[in-house]
């Protein structure tokens, strides 16, 4: 969350990845270092450790997302 | 101004702090205005005296709040001057609270005392069960850190606070140097401070880990086989060290184990460099268990620790078999460092009728 948060504050457009169980602590997060509305988008957790095949299926439902956030 | 709740009674008003989220699931004493501007008093500063901000809410510690704490901790004002050095040190951005504070491991920030305050400010117990239960000022003094961490720092479980069990450390982790007990300098002294200090250091780390040596003075090897099996406690292969190869660890030597190392001819630094050669492990070993953390290492083995500086070594409990290790973490953009502040008693000012004694 916090690497989000430093590359949008250098200028970078940035969308955070978060896994579900991390979902609140990210909120907590954003709000205390004044970015609430930093992009950020959700993934199942875990994610680490699920394996190559799992972790590309999650990158290939997300991906658009991921676009849609830039663009938006 | 710290903003002011109403209820009916104490007991309507505890109930309201935990309602709130804001103890440690214990019992508090109820921070009324008179009890923390007495406890402000106490530290000889201004309330709104900034001592830095508290990750991951970023909240800022001034004196005050800093006073709620210590109420609602059990604090007597004695103890204010070592509770304003532990949380100098713990809002330093070289202790990385914030993250500290968000990781899932389980770490706390261990307050270790050294120089006249342990007697000054309370008492803080450094022999037989110096980690707790049934020393006061250890107590209050590492609980009220703890509730700055929730209520200033904003740490709470499972939402900003996200270590997997947490550990009962987290309650409150304080002990003092048995300096007098001791046959090397007090841990202070060799971090540079001067022996009349009275100095505050914090390492963020695990709960202690006992390690049982039965000392031998006929043996040679005594001192070499001591240190051999403390570095298996402090840095096996479960541990962030062998896996993560950063952070730094705690070594508290009872007294009787102090004297094995120093008959030896040690001191701190030699023990310390000692255990740090002694935590090399082999490569092979990180090469088939650090899973997502595996790094390809040229040599046969690798340090679990960067540099012997990454090892704590101070004295204290009572005398016989136990010493205790904690190893840490390791993460955060400083490693999780140990960090030292000084503890102000020349600001200190006695609180009519409100000491120990």
């Amino acid at each position: 969350m916090r690497d989000g948060i430093n590359m949008a504050r250098n200028g970078i457009p940035s969308v955070c990845l978060i896994t579900e169980e991390f979902w609140p602590q990210a909120e907590f997060v954003a709000a205390s270092v004044g970015m609430p509305d930093i992009p950020m988008v959700r993934l199942p957790h875990p994610v680490a450790g699920t394996g190559e095949a799992r972790i590309q299926a999650i990158a290939d439902s997300i991906a658009d997302e991921i676009l849609d956030r830039f663009a938006a | 101004m710290s903003a002011l709740l109403e209820e009916a009674s104490e007991e309507a008003a505890l109930e309201r702090l935990h309602a709130l989220d804001c103890t440690d699931g214990l019992p508090v004493v109820v921070p009324t205005p008179e009890r923390v501007d007495r406890m402000v008093l106490a530290s000889g500063l201004d309330a709104d005296l900034a001592l830095g901000e508290m990750g991951p809410a970023m909240g800022v510690a001034t004196v005050e709040k800093v006073a709620v704490a210590a109420v609602m901790a059990g604090c007597l004002p004695d103890h204010m001057p070592v509770v304003v050095g532990a949380v100098r040190a713990a809002v330093d951005p070289m202790f990385d609270l914030g993250d500290m504070q968000g990781t899932t491991h389980c770490l706390a920030p261990l307050v270790i005392v050294n120089g006249p305050a342990r007697q000054g400010c309370g008492g803080v117990a450094s022999g037989f069960g110096a980690l707790g239960p049934g020393h006061r000022a250890n107590a209050a003094i590492g609980r009220a850190l703890r509730l700055c961490m929730i209520n200033i720092g904003g740490g709470r479980p499972g939402v900003s606070d996200m270590a997997l069990h947490g550990h009962p450390g987290k309650f409150t982790y304080c002990l003092a140097e048995a300096e007098e007990h001791s046959p090397f300098p007090p841990l202070h002294v060799s971090r540079g401070y001067r022996a009349e200090d009275s100095v505050v250091t914090l390492v963020g780390c695990e709960a202690p880990h006992s390690v049982i040596y039965s000392d031998d003075a006929d043996d040679p090897e005594n001192a070499e086989k001591l240190l051999h099996v403390l570095s298996i406690g402090v840095a096996n292969l479960a541990t962030n060290h062998a896996i993560l190869r950063h952070g730094t660890a705690v070594v508290v030597l009872n007294p009787t184990h102090a004297d094995v190392l120093a008959k030896a001819n040690m001191n701190r630094e030699t023990v310390a460099k000692r255990l740090w050669e002694l935590t090399h492990l082999p490569a092979a070993d990180h090469d088939r268990y650090a899973g997502g953390f595996r790094r390809p290492l040229e040599a046969e083995t690798y340090p679990a620790f960067g540099s012997p500086d990454q090892l704590v070594i101070l004295v204290a409990g009572g005398t016989g078999l136990y010493s205790m290790v904690m190893p840490s973490w390791g993460g955060g953009a400083h490693n999780n460092c140990a960090v030292s502040a000084r503890v102000e008693l020349d600001q200190f000012c006695e609180v009519p009728g409100a000491s120990a004694a």
